[in-house]
């Protein structure tokens, strides 16, 4: 397949953000659609990740962007007419709370949620120890869960909008990267790649962690900063808990997938600020401390791999979304600080809403990128 | 035989002996291992270095019994089960049988257990004379005592108990007819064996666009097993090479990560926790 010379709109990035985004814009009607990925489908944050999808968030606008994706995840295989399968399990996210002023927070949160139509229950320990048999209760004041919270395979995920996009049309070129944007007048006129160049009036730069990279080829300053996370996974077992049990202050996530295998993460914020994803003996000794203060029994399965990858930051942790002001015909979709996984059937739809000038389905006006400069940052607690 | 029913007959089994004086003067592994499998912890891990270093990973193991102390380390990495510890020295009118036991929960020492050979069979009878579960790793170990002449029949056993349920030796046949494979042999071939997944479906994401070893890592778990791909990387890159005609040397293997050996969490917290 040639590169095209013209296309309506180029997708800078083959995670799942590009991939929504292209399946999006298709499924809707754009034609002449163009993603470019410099490796391969999911080589960023997408492959790395643990793919975790909750509503329990602190702050109304990232229930209902969550409550959007869950609902649009439930149906997807079949929406996308997928053949392998996503692998959406709902067994939901039970979180921890480490303390009283956590638990003080979490309390409220529920009372939000609920409000919103979420269905999350505020839990004492000996409640959670109901749903997760094997959490020592000892080591938490109280708990929230939600069953309808989740997980699914990331690759399958970012395969099946990709796959789907193709069926509609969208030219999808891995190995092939951007190194320019052309930009004159105030407005996008080409995308340079290592295969050619493509005449375009609308660039998505969704790629992730190198989307400051995309913007600086336009003269754009994109205010986020990568930042490496560590994860690891055990060998295969038994099915020994459903959710995925989380706690902020905790510091952990864990899971298990449906293969069996259990994959744990955590934060630290002394890790490298650059693209280094390689692996430290730090964070596996903190992590298993963590993993057998909260869950015991796991103490002697065995650990396979641990890995990293990075989490495109900013200063609020929430998402870039929307048009550049200075650069007609460019629209961001970045900087989703941990939890863009989920967020991507919203990413999609909310982006191809405003490429097309619609009425947002959410109203995420709030998260474009001159709220940085504004000094309007977006509050929200209930962040790993 | 083996191609057909998977069961090895008494002539492959005699090429694994070694010579009578040897069989006499101490304990020996047979290792029944015959197809060019992508394996090798056998040997690299006896710590006499009996067996001798394998050129490609397909070769088949290869023997030095002068080396060989019959100390059953091979026996408990060898993922496949392959190999088994005979001692015909003992002297008594009994030989013994050890055997690796995925199985939980493990024998009592002293039980009697009814014993079976390679098909599944039950032959006789046998007392469990050891339990070796092992300290770190590797699969428990059981030494069965059985009549001398039984030695290289017995191969497994189970507990008296559940031997009304089997077929007895005279009972039916072993249905063959679906072991058979005449042809593509070579296509179910086992490309990951952690996760179970043959030469074909590897091909057939090639042939779907698949050509880096990530991305058929990432859409089939090829390579995401124990082993992580220390066995299936190579075999990977080396379709995509053939099918995409790329040199070998340009396909990248996946990125190896820690550990190098799995190691249970609480390795990792040390005493500190306990
Ligand atoms: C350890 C870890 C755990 C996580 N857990 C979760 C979780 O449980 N739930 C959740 O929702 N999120 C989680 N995340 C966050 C999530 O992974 C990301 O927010 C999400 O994957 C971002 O997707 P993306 O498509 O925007 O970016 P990416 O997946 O990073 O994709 C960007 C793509 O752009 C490509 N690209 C870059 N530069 C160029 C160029 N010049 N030309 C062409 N292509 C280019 C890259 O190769 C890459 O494929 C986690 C992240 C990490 C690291
Ligand atoms: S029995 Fe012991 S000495 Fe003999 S080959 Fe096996 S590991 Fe080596
Ligand atoms: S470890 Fe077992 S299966 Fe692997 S080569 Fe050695 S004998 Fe054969
Ligand atoms: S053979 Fe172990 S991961 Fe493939």
């Amino acid at each position: 397949m040639n590169l095209p010379k013209t296309a309506s709109v180029v997708i800078v990035g083959g995670g799942i953000s590009g991939c929504a985004i292209a399946w999006n814009l298709a499924h809707r009607g754009v034609k002449d659609i163009v993603l470019v990925e410099k490796d391969t489908l999911s080589n960023g944050s997408t492959g790395r990740c643990g793919a975790g999808i909750r509503m329990q968030w602190g702050a109304e606008m990232n229930c209902h962007l969550a409550q959007y994706s869950v609902r649009f995840f439930e149906n997807a295989n079949e929406t996308l007419e997928y053949e392998r399968d996503i692998e959406f399990k709902q067994n939901g996210y039970l979180i921890v709370a480490a303390n009283v002023r956590e638990a003080a927070q979490f309390k409220k949160n529920v009372e939000l949620q609920n409000r919103l139509g979420i269905s999350s229950v505020y839990l004492s320990p000996q409640e959670a120890h109901k749903i997760v048999p094997i959490i020592d209760t000892s080591q938490f004041v109280a708990a929230t869960f939600c069953p309808e919270d989740g997980h699914l395979n990331p690759f399958h995920t970012t395969e099946a909008f990709a796959q789907s996009a193709e069926r509609l049309g969208v030219k999808i070129f891995k190995h092939t990267e951007v190194t320019g944007i052309d930009v004159s007048l105030g407005r996008i006129r080409a995308v340079e790649t290592s295969r050619g160049r493509i005449s375009t009036n609308t660039v998505v730069v969704a790629a992730g962690g190198w989307s400051k990279e995309i913007g600086a080829m336009a003269g754009v300053n994109i205010p986020i900063y990568v930042q490496r996370h560590q994860i690891l996974v055990t060998e295969p077992m038994e099915p020994v808990f459903g959710p995925m049990v989380m706690g902020f202050d905790f510091n952990i996530y864990i899971q298990q997938v449906p293969h069996g295998s259990i994959l744990m993460g955590r934060s630290d914020d002394t890790e490298p600020r650059d693209f280094r994803i390689s692996s430290g003996w730090r964070f596996v000794e903190e992590m298993t401390k963590t993993c057998s203060r909260l869950l015991p029994a796991l103490s002697q399965v065995n650990i396979i791999r641990q890995w990293s990858g990075h989490y495109c930051m900013t200063g609020d942790a929430q998402p870039i979304y929307g048009p550049v002001p200075e650069v007609e015909g460019m629209y961001l979709a970045c900087g989703f600080s941990g939890h863009g996984f989920m967020l991507a059937p919203a990413t999609g739809q909310l982006i191809t809403d405003m490429i097309l000038g619609e009425p947002l389905t959410i109203d995420v006006s709030n998260l474009d990128v001159g709220r940085f400069k504004r000094g309007e940052l977006v509050f929200e607690s209930s962040v790993v | 035989m083996l191609t057909t029913t998977g069961v090895a007959d008494n002539n492959l089994i005699q090429r694994c002996l070694p010579s009578p004086s040897r069989r006499a003067l101490r304990p020996y592994p047979v290792i029944e291992c015959f197809q060019k499998i992508p394996c090798n912890p056998c040997s690299t891990s006896c710590p006499f270095h009996a067996i001798l270093p394998m050129d490609s990973i397909h070769d088949i193991p290869v023997l030095d019994f002068e080396k060989c102390t019959g100390c059953g380390a091979c026996a408990r990495v060898c993922p496949g089960l392959a190999i088994f510890i005979i001692d015909e020295s003992r002297g008594d009118g009994t030989g013994s049988v050890t055997l690796p036991y995925e199985f939980c929960s493990l024998p009592q020492k002293g039980e009697i257990v009814s014993t079976m050979n390679r098909a599944g069979y039950v032959v006789g009878e046998g007392t469990v004379i050891r339990v070796s579960a092992g300290k770190t790793s590797g699969t428990p170990l059981v030494t069965l005592s059985v009549p001398i002449e039984q030695v290289h029949d017995v191969r497994f056993f189970c507990s008296k108990k559940d031997t009304d349920q089997l077929v007895s030796k005279d009972g039916a046949e072993i249905n063959t007819d679906k072991f058979i494979n005449s042809e593509g042999v070579d296509d179910e071939a086992m490309i990951c064996r952690c996760e179970g997944i043959t030469r074909r479906e590897i091909c057939e994401l090639i042939a779907e666009g698949y050509t880096t070893v990530d991305e058929i890592k990432r859409i089939s778990r090829a390579g995401m097993g124990p082993c992580q791909a220390r066995t299936c990387g190579p075999l990977i890159a080396d379709e995509i090479a053939r099918m995409t005609g790329q040199p070998r040397d340009s396909i990248l293997p996946s990125m190896h990560r820690p550990p190098v050996i799995a190691q249970p969490i609480s390795f990792f917290t040390g005493g500190d926790e306990k």
